[in-house]
């Protein structure tokens, strides 16, 4: 009797066709997300830990058209806003500082008056452009004192910024480098103007005294790590005791569980750093309104919940820039005891560039 | 012995009477180089001297930023990325060749680990690298917790010391490949040759050695321009050991706000430029290489040096600890990273296990940004890349290595290898200022921010490497075999398919699965292009990374390394059962 057993040949080509159906299979789920025709969204470009959380529950609301994100660390994300220069791709960018905001509102890249009427606490209200261009979101610090509580006591501690150059502290300290950590600048920045006593005017002055301030913790041994990561791990190896780095790092770390013995301490001022979000003026009108109505909902009980629960042990340990709402964890003092500043972003946000790299060339490399 | 075909066959004539013009093929091939790699490096590379082009500055013309970046810092970083990756390059091709030569034509034991580490080192990206021997060697770190003072030991690893191991660990598998399919395409007969004529192992080795000079020169030039583009090792070594690179430098200078990308235009254009030297050396090789011709259906599988007894365990040894340097290390390093939850703590007594960093990829801590989605998207990009770039890579390096010469293969060659040296941040900005201009987004084809620029830009990546991967192997394959097959009225494709792809499956599958993996990881171009939305995993990992939650993206890593590690075992499985036993008898292999 005659079978007709496929041959190795038929065989290998029936594999390589249910292959090939296969991989075309799972190419089918590349389809690109389709947008309304009638409105086509907006693009947020943001780097904070919860905007995952904030997109998707805003979308949830469904308002009529999709916000679709852009997750990024800061730098890259002001690189990709400069590139595109009159061609802009991003409705609204959401980052922490207002220094770059600032920038952009000079530029004339930012639509104004787009602040929501909201009812805002003493040091939200001081965080909004006169403008209008950009809304402070929440609220960290930066200039926070970090220290390993298992290696120097409260009572070791200093009191004042002054005091950090002192020789008790020479090689104990560390801090991020401005080229790499954006939260960095905006603390250099209010070092220089609380050092310089700077109210109005030229900064000279105020850049002078902070860079004999910086100089001095240079030559004390200072320690410079690229971001928080690499600080607080010097911190934990016992490199160094103290670390001057953004509050949420802090708290983040004590929090994970990674850094048990880690503990904040304000000294006689620290530099408020906000979270700002604003709307790029360079799109169509429809595009704008979107980019409102998600910076309305931000602004509203339920969008700042979603930014308190949505990075529990990261971004969403902040302040709370409205009156009647309060931090999401027990782990964050008053905002009061940070003795927090806010300085001038208009002012100090085109000095980046320079100061940077007068820290890079004199204190990074000394 | 080998055909050594003559140069006075009708295909070789008709092509000499082409010379110096440029064929249908030409103009097409020239046409994808230029929208993948030559326009938007070109458009990032002119803000070197033109920053108003693209509204980054008032100056139609300036050289400021050239002498800028020649000047302290960032000067300082060219040099020292000129003679790093000058001596990490020899350093590997000089390893990977021993290594090679002992794996695949000695009775060296356990060969088939050896080749598959090498693979394994080939995946891991050199910021991992650098974690892993961060995590061993710290102050108390993994030795430390097993009773190692190290101490001595991290301050010389974090300096050029390190950055030279670990980048020549980098390099090390890139030329192992390369050297190793040079050395199975050439049969037993020159050795038997030359031990015939009287020649000692040594002399015998030294007079072989030079035959698969292409591939020992591609494997220099591929080590030289990866090294030299590398940003793991730069931003992390380098820059803890206040020892720029001209990465790191170039990073630098387009980290602040508002970018200074003229001075970064001025470094990736050195960085091109330096890769000439070591492509021209290999050009003038490779346009003699039909006296490098050695594959073809008749040859023989090489036999095997058998060591002694004792020298056969010393030298496992021996390799075995080059390998655990170059990959155990790190793995090491990574995995009790991602497994303790007090590496590096002084306070704490004893080391806290914890697989609460595996929990969280499940459960993560940031909400809805889980790994799930992100590493099925980077998978279906790893096969889409992985094919394209296969595919076109086949094509150009059967250009690269074509003999006929021409402008046209020169500027292929040098813009092929020139791009590898050119860091992934250069053409991801580069293709925003090309593919976002408003005269092509609104006339032509508005693909910013979409998939297929995404893909196009990985491929871009991806294409110079993988065309050098297969130049040496197919600068092996003899003409005449593919000659005889047109004679007797073969098609192209069917000369092709008939000839070349059975002595070639093997490096084909190995080509696509290096593709496919570093895709998968790649980091640099795709959080400058992924679409809105559509997170790739590394984008996904890197946000944990760079928001607290170290652990958690390490968890991360070590499960999308597991996971490609999958993928690779599952090809390999395919690729057996798919293909005639003879293909797999045949030509190229990296894993016997």
């Amino acid at each position: 009797m005659q079978t007709n057993l496929p041959t190795t040949s038929a065989l290998r080509f029936r594999f390589v066709t249910v292959l090939a159906a296969v991989s075309i299979a799972a190419l089918v789920t590349l389809a690109v997300p389709a947008h309304a025709a009638s409105n086509p969204g907006f693009v947020l470009y943001s780097a904070q830990g919860y905007d995952h959380a904030a997109v998707t529950a805003f979308n949830a609301t469904n308002p009529g058209f999709t916000v679709t994100l852009n997750d990024n660390s800061t730098g890259p994300l002001l690189e990709q806003i400069q590139a595109e220069g009159d061609n802009p791709k991003w409705g609204a960018l959401w980052v922490d500082g207002a220094t770059a905001f600032a920038q952009l509102d000079q530029a004339g890249l930012l639509e104004k008056n787009s602040v929501p009427k909201v009812s805002f606490n003493a040091l939200g209200a001081q965080n909004v452009p006169t403008d209008g261009s950009y809304t402070p979101t929440g609220l960290t610090v930066t200039g926070a004192l970090c220290y390993n509580s298992a290696a120097i006591k409260p009572s070791q501690l200093p009191t004042t910024w002054a005091q950090l150059a002192q020789p008790q502290y020479a090689g104990a300290l560390g801090m991020n480098d401005p080229s790499q950590s954006g939260p960095t600048f905006p603390l250099i920045a209010g070092v220089m103007d609380q050092m310089g006593n700077y109210k109005s005017g030229s900064t000279a002055t105020a850049v002078a005294a902070g860079k004999k301030f910086f100089g001095a913790l240079a030559k004390g041994g200072l320690l410079v790590s690229a971001t928080n990561g690499p600080t607080l791990g010097a911190m934990e190896q016992g490199s160094i005791n103290m670390a001057i780095v953004q509050s949420s790092a802090c708290y983040g770390d004590e929090l994970n569980g990674s850094f048990p013995s880690i503990r904040v301490k304000y000294l006689n001022y620290s530099i408020a750093l906000p979270s700002a979000i604003g709307i790029d003026a360079k799109q169509p009108a429809i595009v704008r309104d979107d980019a409102q109505k998600f910076v309305d909902w931000v602004m509203s009980p339920a969008g700042q919940k979603v930014m308190q629960t949505g990075d529990p042990q990261g971004d969403s340990l902040f302040w709370p820039v409205l009156n009647n709402e309060q931090p999401a964890n027990k782990i964050i003092p008053p905002l009061s005891t940070t003795n927090a500043v806010t300085i001038n972003p208009y002012v100090w946000g085109s000095l980046e560039p320079t100061v940077n790299s007068w820290f890079d060339h004199n204190v990074v490399q000394s | 012995m080998a055909d050594v075909t003559t140069s006075t066959t009708p295909a070789a004539r008709q092509r000499r009477t082409t010379k110096g013009t440029l064929s249908l093929g030409g103009i097409a091939i020239w046409i994808v180089l230029f929208l993948l790699i030559i326009a938007p490096v070109g458009c990032f590379l002119s803000l070197a001297v033109s920053p108003h082009v693209f509204h980054q500055g008032p100056q139609w013309f300036t050289l400021k930023f050239i002498r800028q970046a020649f000047q302290g810092y960032t000067g300082q970083g060219i040099f020292n990325s000129l003679w790093v990756s000058t001596l990490v390059s020899l350093l590997a091709v000089s390893a990977a060749t021993t290594l090679a030569w002992l794996v695949h034509r000695t009775n060296v034991g356990a060969r088939r680990l050896w080749s598959v580490c090498m693979w394994l080192l080939l995946l891991m990206p050199t910021w991992m690298m650098t974690l892993g021997w961060t995590d061993l060697l710290q102050p108390y770190g993994a030795a430390h917790a097993i009773g190692l003072n190290t101490k001595w030991l991290y301050g010389e690893f974090f300096g050029p010391l390190g950055i030279v191991i670990v980048l020549t660990s980098s390099a090390l598998p890139f030329a192992y490949f390369i050297v190793s399919a040079g050395l199975q395409g050439l049969g037993p007969e020159f050795e038997d040759a030359a031990r015939i004529h009287g020649a000692g192992r040594t002399r015998t080795f030294a007079t072989v050695l030079p035959i698969i000079a292409p591939a020992l020169l591609s494997a220099i030039a591929i080590s030289f321009a990866e090294t030299m583009s590398d940003f793991g090792v730069a931003f992390t070594l380098g820059y803890h050991a206040h020892f720029p690179l001209a990465t790191y430098t170039l990073f630098s200078a387009i980290s602040n706000f508002p970018a200074n990308f003229s001075v970064a235009a001025v470094i990736a254009g050195v960085l091109i430029l330096l890769t000439i030297p070591p492509i021209a050396l290999q050009s003038v090789v490779m346009r003699h290489s039909k006296s490098y011709a050695v594959l073809s259906g008749r040859t023989r599988s090489p036999r095997r040096r058998e060591f002694r007894r004792g020298f056969r365990y010393m030298t496992s040894a021996g390799v075995g600890l080059v390998v655990f340097v170059a990959l155990g290390v790190p793995i090491v390093g990574a995995l009790i990273g991602s497994f303790v939850q007090n590496l590096g703590d002084d306070t704490s007594t004893g080391v806290h296990f914890t697989l609460s960093y595996y929990a969280q990829i499940i459960h993560p801590s940031i909400v809805d940004n889980g790994l799930g989605s992100p590493l099925l998207l980077s998978n279906q990009l790893g096969l889409v890349v992985a094919s394209g770039t296969g595919v076109m890579a086949i094509i150009l390096a059967r250009r690269l290595i074509a003999t006929h010469g021409g402008w046209s293969q020169r500027f292929t060659d040098i813009f092929l290898l020139g791009s590898v040296a050119v860091p992934g941040v250069v053409l991801g900005v580069g293709y925003i200022f090309l593919y976002n201009l408003s005269f092509i987004t609104h006339h032509v084809f508005d693909i910013y921010k979409t998939l297929p620029l995404l893909m196009l830009g990985l491929v871009a990546s991806a294409l110079p490497g993988q065309t050098r991967f297969m130049a040496g192997p197919v600068s092996q394959i003899q003409p005449s075999l593919s000659e005889a097959a047109r004679v007797h009225g073969a098609s192209r494709l069917r000369t092709w398919r008939t000839t070349n792809m059975p002595l070639m499956s093997r490096v084909l599958v190995w080509g696509w699965l290096l593709t496919f993996t570093k895709t998968i990881s790649e980091l640099a171009i795709s959080q400058i292009l992924y679409p809105p939305s559509q997170e790739p995993a590394s984008v996904t990992i890197q946000s944990y990374l760079a928001n607290f939650q170290s652990g958690t993206g390490t968890a991360m890593t070590v499960l999308t390394l597991l996971e490609m590690f999958g993928v690779i075992v599952v090809a390999l499985g395919i690729y057996r059962l798919v293909t005639p036993e003879g293909w797999r008898r045949t030509g190229f292999s990296v894993v016997h």
